[in-house]
């Protein structure tokens, strides 16, 4: 008989267990529906004042509610992922995983999954907050089966970062702060650099279309480059994102990759995603090189 | 059971193991000594695959620890210096869990928990969160831990470490069941006289190296040469001095009361040799005779690296 992965098993009764989980959901799905209800208390409001009801604005609050989620899985997931393996160490149990039959990736997939467990926990505890936008209609379920998928590569991406940065390193705030850098590196250091190299090419260019040439494919790795392009799709620019990265926009006008930036993202996304676990696991067979020397 | 060959590691510019042979035949109870330093650990996570040799090889039962890890962790069962515990799960929850670790589930691991929590006297505790526990109890807890999968090879890192008396007797007497059920123990402690009185063979690391190796009996007749010289005068104390000073055989001199203790260098003959000298100088010695060496002496001349001359201590009451 095959049985569940015992990391993940040992994680999910311990965090069941913990203040932690429940703490988090209440954190997390708090500020999501002070948000949102906020935006539609606002659009309310100015329908009583005005008597016009514009439509649109619903379609707005939807992109407002995703995007407070998507910035607070951004700034959720590290943290949850950075302690897994490092803490193990830090209780001085993962030397005694690594002399069972478990194997390096037993441990790291064990805490994967333990720890997108309460990443997808936190998404469909908020589906409720999203359901608003059901309420005025505009957007489908097939819509917000894509956010969801979107979320979904997101958590998968910032989870392996910080399962990655929780086996090379030896203590967790260490792992917490490189897994911070990391992600603020793969979405606010993707776009500086296409700022950067868009406003130095319009210096030495007449063109005027915000363009980074190709150093636009960078935001492929990006989350919120991914989230953008699949907002769009759903909202067309009325959410205003693409103020964000018009790099984006021109990109798909001219280069080669056009419509189909969310999937790409996506795919490119789970594959580096897929290349952090492979750096963990290895990062756990070659344990001996890193071990503080005690004779 | 288990054979070191030329075990050799080194971190950066640190020696930690410089040609390590050790040999532990199955059903022993192996002592394994060492000041601070002296490469115990580094041989135990060596032993159980946590770290890669640079040289050398580590045998259990045949196979090659890195070359078939898997099935040389299946044989070995490990008791780290650290308790290495969940303090959020139950002690029942911390044995399956290992056992899943192990691919034991569901019952069979329920009933393997059980039977070992009961013989190291846990077993109604089972319902207990682990950070509940005492010391001793969480030591006794990892013990029952590192059996779940019936390992016939034992290695613990300093299992009594911090322990109060009764319960390293306890743990003891569990040992000794242990190896009654034919079990190899592999134990690595500073108390060394709990090793002399449970372990059939000693085996004792000084940096690096593995400087004496044997049973008990086998350890104390090597050294028996080494074992200090007590020397009873009731009269001519400077005198006995001062043929003990300039003795080629002599290194170090300990004046308690009327007794001088000698650290001799020489054999039967010699002791004869200097007994008759002292009677000619008209010393009036009552009593000339060398004291039966333990582990600890044999442990503490072993690992003495310090100059070999003449010293002189007064040892005050």
């Amino acid at each position: 008989m095959k049985i569940i992965n015992p990391v993940y098993r040992q994680e999910s009764r311990a965090g069941a267990r913990s203040f932690k989980l429940p703490l988090i959901v209440l954190a997390f799905n708090s500020v999501l529906a002070v948000v949102a209800l906020f935006d539609m208390y606002t659009m309310i409001t100015r329908v009583r004042l005005t008597a016009e009801l514009q439509y649109s604005s619903f379609l707005g609050l939807y992109v407002f509610a995703a995007t407070v989620e998507f910035v607070l899985l951004l700034l959720f997931i590290p943290g949850i992922t950075a302690g897994s393996i490092s803490g193990e160490r830090e209780r001085q149990t993962l030397d005694l995983m690594l002399t069972t039959r478990l194997t390096g990736a037993d441990i790291v997939f064990g805490k994967l999954a333990s720890s997108l467990s309460t990443v997808f926990l936190l998404i469909v505890s908020s589906f409720p907050i999203l359901g608003l936008v059901f309420i005025y209609g505009g957007v489908t379920a097939s819509d917000i089966a894509l956010l969801l998928l979107c979320y979904s590569v997101t958590a998968l991406l910032l989870g392996s970062i910080g399962i990655f940065c929780s086996a090379v390193s030896r203590r967790t705030t260490m792992a917490t702060v490189s897994a911070y850098c990391l992600v603020a590196l793969l979405t606010g250091g993707t776009i500086a650099v296409n700022y950067m190299v868009s406003g130095f090419m319009r210096m030495t260019s007449v063109s005027a279309e915000p363009s980074s040439g190709r150093m636009v494919y960078l935001l492929l790795c990006n989350p919120m480059a991914m989230f953008q392009a699949v907002i769009e799709r759903q909202a067309g620019t009325e959410g205003g994102l693409s103020v964000l990265l018009p790099q984006i926009a021109q990109a798909r006008e001219t280069g080669r990759i056009g419509g189909g930036w969310w999937l790409w993202c996506m795919l490119f996304q789970l594959a580096l995603g897929a290349l952090f676990l492979w750096g963990a696991v290895k990062s756990m067979n070659r344990r001996d090189r890193r071990r503080r020397r005690k004779l | 059971m288990l054979k070191i060959e030329n075990l050799k590691k080194i971190f950066g510019r640190t020696v930690a193991l410089d040609g390590l042979n050790m040999t532990v035949e199955d059903g022993a109870l192996y002592g394994f000594v060492g000041p601070n330093g002296a490469g115990k650990t580094t041989t135990i996570k060596m032993i159980i695959g946590l770290l890669t040799p640079d040289d050398g090889r580590v045998l259990v039962n045949g196979m090659d620890v890195v070359r078939e890890s898997r099935k040389v962790l299946a044989r070995i069962g490990y008791v780290p210096d650290s308790f290495g515990i969940y303090d959020n799960l139950k002690v029942s929850e911390y044995m399956e869990f290992f056992a899943a670790c192990y691919g034991i589930a569901g019952l069979k691991a329920r009933k393997r928990s059980q039977a070992l929590l009961e013989q190291v006297g846990l077993d109604d505790k089972m319902d207990f969160y682990v950070d509940g526990l005492s010391r001793g109890m969480k030591q006794r807890l990892c013990l029952a831990r590192a059996l779940i999968h019936n390992p016939p090879f034992l290695i613990m890192d300093e299992p009594t470490a911090g322990l109060d008396l009764r319960t390293r007797y306890e743990f003891k007497e569990i040992l000794k069941d242990l190896r009654e059920q034919g079990k190899t123990v592999f134990i690595s402690s500073h108390i060394l006289p709990e090793l002399a009185e449970i372990c059939t063979d000693i085996g004792i690391v000084d940096q690096g190296r593995m400087v004496v190796e044997g049973s008990m009996d086998e350890i104390l007749e090597k050294i028996n040469v080494t074992t200090p010289l007590m020397i009873s005068v009731s009269g001519g104390q400077q005198t006995a001095l001062q043929i003990l000073r300039s003795h080629p055989y002599v290194e170090t001199i300990t004046i308690r009361d009327e007794d001088i203790m000698v650290n001799f260098n020489g054999d039967k003959q010699d002791e004869a040799a200097l007994l008759q000298q002292l009677v000619d100088a008209e010393v009036q010695v009552y009593g000339f005779v060398r004291e039966r060496g333990n582990l600890e002496s044999v442990f503490m001349q072993i690992t003495d690296h310090g100059e070999e001359e003449v010293v002189l201590i007064h040892e005050d009451h």
